[in-house]
């Protein structure tokens, strides 16, 4: 072949085919970001792999790839079961690839195999550092430390209005067989997918709005197979119901490790259901508790009536010793007196010996009230006598 | 009686009647007075927990996207 005369492009392109074929005839594993994920009708899964600067995140490098569709009916539902996760855009994969040069379509690498560890271990990477920046920050815990409402009936419930758990959730509010009364109110968000976390921050900032209504929030996606949960551990879904203002219950049913919002919410349940019965239960225990205040005040009311009671009993059973005492001291009172009396009367002093003497009625104190000729009665204890004064002599003289 | 507008509330009204009449601090004129309260406040905890309130229903429906029947 003459060295000057031009190559067709076919020919320069069969060439590199043939030297890629030659030089690079194994599979090689390969780490990057899916950065493009299209599935076409026929089930082949055309991607876009690339790999940015740690620092700067801007690409560094960037590959086309197939998954045709014999391997992709394979790999999906694997890496689905395996990860929780559809092999979907922003994850980082390990994929097992032949490199492909194809004279019109190019450089192109042929996926053979898929590793879900690597991602596995990618989210769970990304999930600590989630975990440490809100531990560091202080805001962990935020939520946790609300105190959980009294009674949790009003309840912002943040769900997908068609999702089946918001259903399921409000028929077992509604059902409960108590018959409590529950105020549950949608606020509509995404729950799957990528704007799950605009919409879940969205909707907390129209609850937040009238905060003072409500009692709890509640996030709730229907279960269903397994399902994607990387959504739920974006660092700012969080970090907003981390310090959010009301206590925040989860149910975003799954059996896996709990995501992040699971982890900063008050508390977690498992399912829409399970939430649900949590709040019916904590209306329970107050139900409960109401019941024992009123047997409590019944109780404390008739013990003291019971007290009264007896201290009017006791007080009757004492009344006929106290009246007989009184009266025992009434008399040896009265005795006393009696004595007293007795020993100050004049008719004491005149069976000493003393007389009275009187005039006209009248008690002679001194000789100076009677004259001579006066006719003076004296008195003795026993019987008197009449004299007529003959003589008379004063004090004084 | 001041006038009780929450469940919180009307709870603690509750405990300090009870722990009241169990010190034998209530004589016997103001047990019947507070036999009454007590009894009007249970009532209204029951009617928190079970009966439907409109109004609270008619604000929720207003301020929320959508609300449940």
């Amino acid at each position: 072949m003459n060295e000057l005369e031009p190559l067709t492009l076919y020919s320069l392109n069969n060439i590199v085919r043939a030297t890629i074929n030659r030089d690079m005839p194994s599979r090689y594993w390969v780490t990057g970001e899916l950065s493009e994920v299209r599935e076409t009708a026929s089930g082949h899964c055309y991607i876009e792999l690339v790999q940015r600067d740690e620092a700067t995140r801007e690409l560094v490098a960037k590959a086309r790839g197939t998954i045709w569709a014999r391997t992709y009916s394979l790999l999906r539902p694997y890496f689905l079961e395996q990860t929780g996760e559809r092999f979907s855009v922003g994850l980082k994969v390990l994929l097992q690839v032949t490199v492909d040069f194809h004279e019109l379509y190019g450089f192109a690498l042929d996926v053979c195999d898929i590793e879900p560890a690597y991602t596995i271990g990618d989210m769970a990477r990304q999930k600590q550092q989630i975990i440490k920046r809100l531990t560091n920050e202080g805001v962990i815990d935020l939520n946790k430390e609300l105190p959980f409402p009294e009674l949790p009936q009003r309840i912002a419930v943040i769900s997908s209005s068609t999702a089946a758990g918001y259903g399921d959730f409000c028929h077992q509010l509604k059902n409960n067989p108590y018959g409590f009364v529950f105020y549950p109110s949608l606020f509509a968000s995404p729950m799957q997918g990528a704007k799950v976390e605009q919409g879940i921050i969205e909707a907390l900032n129209r609850i937040a709005e009238h905060l003072e209504q409500w009692d709890v929030v509640v996030i709730i996606r229907g279960g269903g197979a397994t399902s994607e949960l990387s959504c739920f551990d974006t660092y700012d879904l969080a970090n907003n119901c981390a310090q959010f203002p009301l206590p925040i219950i989860t149910g975003i049913g799954h059996q896996r490790d709990d995501t992040v919002v699971d982890m900063v919410a008050h508390t977690r349940a498992k399912t829409p259901t399970a939430a649900a019965e949590l709040l019916i239960h904590a209306m329970s225990a107050q139900a409960q508790y109401v019941d024992s205040l009123k047997n409590d005040i019944a109780l404390a009311v008739s013990g003291s009536v019971d007290n009264m009671r007896r201290n009017i009993q006791t007080i009757l059973h004492n009344l006929p010793m106290s009246v007989a005492l009184y009266l025992q001291q009434q008399q040896h009172k009265l005795a006393l007196w009696e004595n007293t009396v007795n020993s100050a009367s004049p008719r004491r002093i005149l069976e000493l010996g003393y007389t009275l003497t009187t005039c006209n009625g009248k008690v002679v104190r001194s000789s100076a009230n009677i004259a001579s000729g006066d006719v003076v009665v004296t008195h003795t204890a026993k019987g008197n006598f009449t004299s007529i004064v003959t003589d008379k002599k004063n004090d004084n003289e | 009686m001041n006038k009780i507008e929450t469940y919180n509330d009307a709870i603690k009204r509750l405990e300090e009647i009870i722990a009241q009449v169990n010190a034998g601090a209530v004589d016997i004129d103001m047990l019947t007075a507070n036999l009454r309260e007590a009894q009007e406040l249970i009532n209204f905890c029951r009617n928190k927990l079970y009966k439907v309130d409109e109004e609270v229903k008619a604000l929720l429906s207003s301020i929320a996207d959508e609300t449940a029947e």
